[in-house]
Order: structure tokens, then sequence, then C-alpha cells
């Protein structure tokens, strides 16, 4: 079993590698910085889940929880083209970041890079809806800004060989 | 240089997009760009039309960017085509397998568009 204090210092290594990651990928796809942040994202008339499965010597789920708003933005600035509804383009553009992200944070788990698998990912829209998952081994949410929007990344493991 | 004609293989119409975009921002001369969304379609494609180069993600639904590479070899499609793969696994075990299957490069996501001038040109120039 393992000390609490080694799974605080744990979970402490994957957050910062989660604040890479984001970072990274919003730099270089993007061209703008986007940091973390204690704000969680309001509620909105339609919210947008990417989900991002991992498998293999970690399982569990990444996803990327936003409003309308910044998920517009997001697209918006990841093709180049002003949208104004959250579209099939949108939920491609959210999923493609989410699956970005989570490959570069798995990058920085040297014992996941290899053994971890990602899967496509998957999109929910809608309000008043939640994410459950049984029992997680450990849950890592974080809040980031980029544009004063807002948006939450978490990566939930299931289990961890 | 001629007009480079590419096929993009991914499962994402928007990642289609910018890897035509990282493209024409690396300096590529792009003429005709195929798209194809996973790789039973790529192979679809490049049986009735030639291209000059091909970038391929590797986590793709119904044919994945391996498998659509041993197919490629397989089948004889493309022989002197060079094949780049773009994707987010980017483990020295991912690189090996896909340059094993026959590609010739491999860039991870995200990217710059100097990423892939880096890695592309040159094997334009080779070809």
């Amino acid at each position: 079993m393992v000390p609490a204090s080694a799974m605080k210092d744990r979970i402490c290594g994957i957050a910062r590698s989660l604040d890479d990651a984001v970072e990274e990928v919003f730099q270089l796809m993007m061209g703008m910085s986007c940091l973390p942040t204690g704000q969680c994202p309001s509620e909105e008339r339609e919210m947008i889940s990417a989900v991002i499965g991992l498998a293999g010597a970690m399982s569990g789920i990444c996803v990327l929880y936003s409003g309308t708003t910044a998920a517009l933005r997001m697209a918006e600035t990841l093709t180049g083209a002003p949208t104004t509804k959250l579209n099939d383009t949108v939920k491609d553009a959210v999923g493609e970041i989410c699956n970005m992200v989570a490959g570069a944070w798995k990058t920085r788990q040297p014992s996941l890079t290899s053994d971890c698998m990602l899967s496509t990912p998957t999109v929910v829209t809608g309000t008043n809806y939640q994410l459950h998952n049984q029992r997680p081994k450990f849950r890592v949410e974080r809040f980031y800004c980029f544009e004063s929007h807002l948006f939450a990344i978490t990566l939930l493991c299931e289990s961890l060989q | 240089m001629a007009d480079i004609s590419a096929l993009i293989v991914d499962d994402s119409s928007v990642m289609r997009k910018i890897v035509e975009r990282a493209l024409r921002q690396a300096g590529l001369a792009l003429g005709e760009v195929l798209e194809a969304s996973n790789g039973v379609e790529a192979l679809g494609l490049l049986a009735r039309k030639r291209v000059d180069l091909i970038l391929s993600d590797i986590n793709m639904p119904n044919m994945d960017g391996l498998e659509f590479l041993r197919q490629l070899r397989d089948q004889n499609l493309a022989p002197d085509v060079p094949v780049v793969m773009i994707t987010t696994e980017s483990s020295e075990e991912h690189v090996r397998n896909a340059i094993a299957a026959g590609a010739q490069g491999y860039i991870r996501k995200p990217f710059t568009s100097e990423q892939v001038k880096d890695r592309i040109l040159p094997l334009l120039g080779a070809a």
C-alpha cells in the first residue's frame, strides 16, 4: 500500500505534468498561453465534455469539461475559422485538444509512455450531467484559463500497474 | 519544384485541416490534398489516385495507422511515396513500430509548422 505522503507527492507531480501538457498544447497549436487557475468553469446553457480513455499500465480517463463559450473559442483558435454554435467542428476540435493534452501528459510519465494507450475521443454535450466513475484510485482535477475563458481537465485513474 | 499532392489520414476533420495548414505554412507548394478518416478509406483513395506525400495518424477506428502502413506495403500501393506519422503516441516503441512498418518520419502532436518543415521537406527532396 502506498503511504499517504507518497501518494500526495505523486498526485502533485501528476498535476504539474498536466499543467505543462496543457500549456504546451495551447502554445504550440493555438499560439496562446493557458495557465492553471483556482476558478472553475461556470455552468452555461450547454456544456461539453471530451473524454479520452487510457488503457494498459494505467486505466482511466482524461476529461476536458467546458462551457460553450470557451469551446467555441478553442475551436476558433485551433481551426482559424470563427464559429457561433456547438457544431461537429467544435466537438471535433475539443476532442482533439483533449487528445493532445492526454498524449502530452502521458509523454511526461516515463512508466506510461510505452505501456499506456489512448482511445479516440468521445464527446458529450448537454446540460446538468455528470460523468461517473466507480471507485477511482485517484482523481486529479485542474482548472485552466485562456483569454479569460475557463475549462477543467480531470484525470481519473482506475488502476495503476 | 512542382506542386506536391498529399494524402492526410486522420479520423479528425479538424486535425486534417490543421495538418494541411501546417504543410502550407512550412512552405510546401501544395497541389491536390486528399483526405481520409481511416486506413480503409486511405487505401481506397490510393488505389485510384497518385500522391507525392502521405501523412497519417496512428489511433483511428476501422484501420489504425500501423495497419494502414502494413497494407500499403502488402498491396504495393504508393511504393515510392514518403509516409510520415503525425500522432499523440510518442514512445520509442511506437516510433520503432512505425518505421518497421514503413514510415519514413514521425511527428508528435502537438507540433509546430517548423517541425513539419524540418521532418518533411528533406523527405520530398530525397524522393
